[in-house]
């Protein structure tokens, strides 16, 4: 029989000190294992909201709110300008116009529903009060109610393959091709609705701005919104549009996401008052709130936990080794070496935080989901509380209403976190309970190194 | 052959220097059991401790079997210890959850001894000392004090040790028992040429040393 048999078997030398020990180290465990296994999610799930937002911030005329118009537009000459600041790699300029049926042949595919009927009574009785009106001469009120249609909305970008600039989550061309970025023919992308709602296919025509613009390619835009769009080259419409060298939007990419901070402001003292810039970092930062809460919770917590574990043991070794402060003097006066009998306590504390981790492994695997469901419901409930009281206007910006879609998605993510528990479970429960044995055991086995053999004889 | 040259053991206590053992000689010839006697605070125990290694003196010399255990490194006094000398204490001092035989094994183990010659070794004893091989088996908490006794003399002569060191061997016995186990140390010294140092107040016991020492105030006379 060695020390380690020895040490193994004094693990159960007093079984109900024993069960007391594993239950209260095991929570120990357990909870460092939720926490990890939070931790690691966590982690996963800010990266993974940090590449979906990306680094980029939205340069528009100050004073517009989202497609409501407002403010003058932004110039060739400001976007040379946000070119030159350092930490931009990239901008991508827009245009957005709106088609109504008396500058286009085209229909709509979207159906005005209820949002539409309110603009039309809104417009309706603010027409009536205006007997100039055009629109007022094509007939009465009860007509304009019939013929009311929602806009076209035709946008045009300097770089088709920015997206983003586009609002749109993709741009697949369905049939025919995209078109040179520095194009000015008179050519244009069409969403599939309202190319069939027209039917429209590649090559063919329709007019807008009393000019024949020519189909090149359809595509889909991944949603109802964006198939209802048209897609123009950015000088074409420019032109069309009597806004030659405007634009109404300004996509800045930085050079990482950590230069985001820095670039909004330098655009901010650049530009002044002429624009509102929008970081994507304030986006990103609403999302992420809730998960660096969590994140936050769960490493204090993991901390603690090992913490708490290790001093649990620490007592109870330490109350061990003062009971058996004898058998140690014994043991050492009958030819023992420190090493020998520090090894057999170090065994018997092992095999305490080894059982520990296997009921630790068994409750962590049981609860992390839980827990961790738990910790995503209250973070992201606090979270968005401050957000609602600390921006009540952003979601009217454009960008705003892509980064609240974001927030609302991360928010709907947070609260769907899911730890995968996996075999690694029962290497960190090992770990853990190496760790919490050798933190637990280092002043214990100081203490038996310190024993001295002659105390058996003076204390009997 | 144990052999003590002017030994002394001094140590402060508060702010008085305590002379435990004062200036002691004596030799003990291999295969004699020798009794201390003397008054509690007399130094016995001081000296014991200094004879087996558990304590450094503060002079003096001791020789075991030719070597000088005082100036011993720590790890030579563990080895000294373990191959040299056998402890049997007053409260027997067994280990609680080891049965009779593993308790003996222990020091055999601690020596490196391979498992089966430390069963035999261990069994043989047992059986010297007047355990059966049914008791062996039990835990120490199941045997009376004396067989308790018993057992842990069979543990101090397991390596074979030149000198054996007992600390009030019968100090937790009753009379007759005690005899019994001052009897059976005084055959083993005989019949395993040991030598037997045993610390006592009980002057009977001494009587029936082959050699009897007495202390006093740290001194032996």
């Amino acid at each position: 029989m060695g020390s380690i048999s020895r040490g193994f078997m004094n693990a159960f030398r007093n079984n109900i000190r024993t069960l007391s020990v594993v239950l209260i180290l095991s929570v120990s465990i357990a909870m460092s294992l939720v926490m990890y296994e939070s931790l690691k999610t966590v982690q996963a799930k800010i990266a993974d909201v940090k590449s979906s937002i990306g680094n980029y911030v939205t340069v528009s005329p100050a004073g517009i709110r989202g497609f409501e118009g407002g403010g003058n537009l932004l110039t060739q000459d400001n976007v040379a300008k946000i070119s030159q600041i350092s930490g931009v790699s990239k901008t991508v300029s827009t245009l957005t116009d709106h088609l109504q049926s008396t500058t286009t042949n085209l229909v709509t595919p979207v159906e005005a529903g209820n949002f539409g009927r309110r603009q039309q009574q809104n417009s309706s009785s603010s027409s009536s009060n205006t007997s100039s009106s055009p629109d007022n001469s094509a007939g009465g009120q009860s007509s304009q109610t019939h013929s009311f249609s929602m806009p076209i909305m035709v946008s045009a970008t300097s770089d088709l393959s920015s997206t983003q600039s586009l609002n749109m989550s993709q741009l697949n061309i369905t049939s025919g091709e995209k078109f040179a970025n520095d194009s000015s023919e008179n050519i244009a992308l069409l969403g599939t609705d309202i190319a069939s709602k027209n039917n429209l296919a590649v090559g063919g025509t329709f007019t807008a701005y009393s000019q024949t613009i020519k189909v090149v390619g359809i595509f889909d835009g991944g949603n109802t919104f964006s198939n209802a769009l048209i897609v123009m080259p950015l000088a074409s419409l420019q032109t069309l549009s009597g806004q030659t060298g405007q634009i109404n939007s300004v996509l800045v990419q930085t050079t990482s996401i950590d230069t985001m901070p820095q670039v909004s402001a330098a655009i901010k003292t650049e530009l002044g008052s002429t624009a509102d810039v929008t970081s994507s970092q304030d986006t990103s930062n609403e999302a992420i709130t809730p998960l660096q809460n969590i994140k936050s919770i769960s490493t204090y917590a993991l901390f603690g936990s090992l913490i708490a574990g290790a001093i649990i043991l620490f007592l109870t070794m330490v109350m061990i080794v003062r009971e058996r402060r004898r058998e140690i003097g014994v043991l050492k006066a009958i030819g023992a070496s420190n090493f020998l009998v520090v090894s057999q306590f170090a065994v018997e504390s092992l095999v305490l935080t080894l059982m520990s981790a296997i009921v630790g492994i068994i409750i962590g695997t049981a609860l992390t989901n839980p827990i961790l469901k738990v910790m995503a419901t209250n973070s992201t409930s606090s979270a968005s509380t401050n957000s609602m009281v600390g921006n009540p206007g952003q979601t009217h910006t454009a960008m705003m209403r892509a980064g609240a879609g974001i927030i609302n998605g991360a928010g709907s993510a947070v609260r769907n976190l899911q730890a995968t528990v996996g075999w690694q479970i029962i290497l960190y429960g090992l770990l853990a309970a190496v760790v919490i044995a050798i933190f637990g055991s280092v002043i214990p086995s100081f203490i038996i190194s310190k024993v001295r053999p002659a105390e058996v004889l003076r204390s009997e | 052959m144990l052999k003590v040259m002017n030994l002394s053991k001094k140590f402060q206590s508060g702010e008085h220097l305590v002379i435990a053992v004062n200036n002691v000689n004596f030799v003990v010839p291999d295969g004699v059991f020798a009794a201390i006697v003397g008054k509690s605070g007399s130094g016995k125990t001081s000296l014991l401790s200094l004879l087996g290694a558990l304590d450094k003196p503060s002079n003096g010399e001791i020789f075991v079997g030719g070597e000088n255990v005082s100036r011993m490194s720590d790890l030579h006094q563990i080895k000294y210890r373990r191959d040299k000398i056998g402890f049997v204490f007053q409260g027997y001092n067994l280990v609680p959850n080891l049965s009779a035989i593993k308790n003996v094994m222990l020091p055999l183990e601690f020596a490196g001894v391979g498992k089966l010659e430390r069963q035999n070794r261990a069994q043989e004893l047992l059986k010297k000392v007047g355990i059966d091989e049914i008791k062996s088996r039990r835990l120490p908490a199941r045997l009376s004090g004396g067989e308790q006794q018993r057992v842990a003399i069979a543990r101090a002569l397991a390596n074979k040790p030149d000198l054996v060191l007992a600390d009030e061997p019968t100090g937790n016995l009753d009379s007759a028992t005690g005899k019994i186990i001052i009897k059976l140390l005084k055959d083993l010294a005989k019949k395993e040429k040991t030598t037997i140092i045993a610390v006592t107040h009980d002057t009977a016991i001494a009587d029936d040393a082959d050699l009897r020492f007495t202390m006093k105030d740290g001194k032996l006379t």
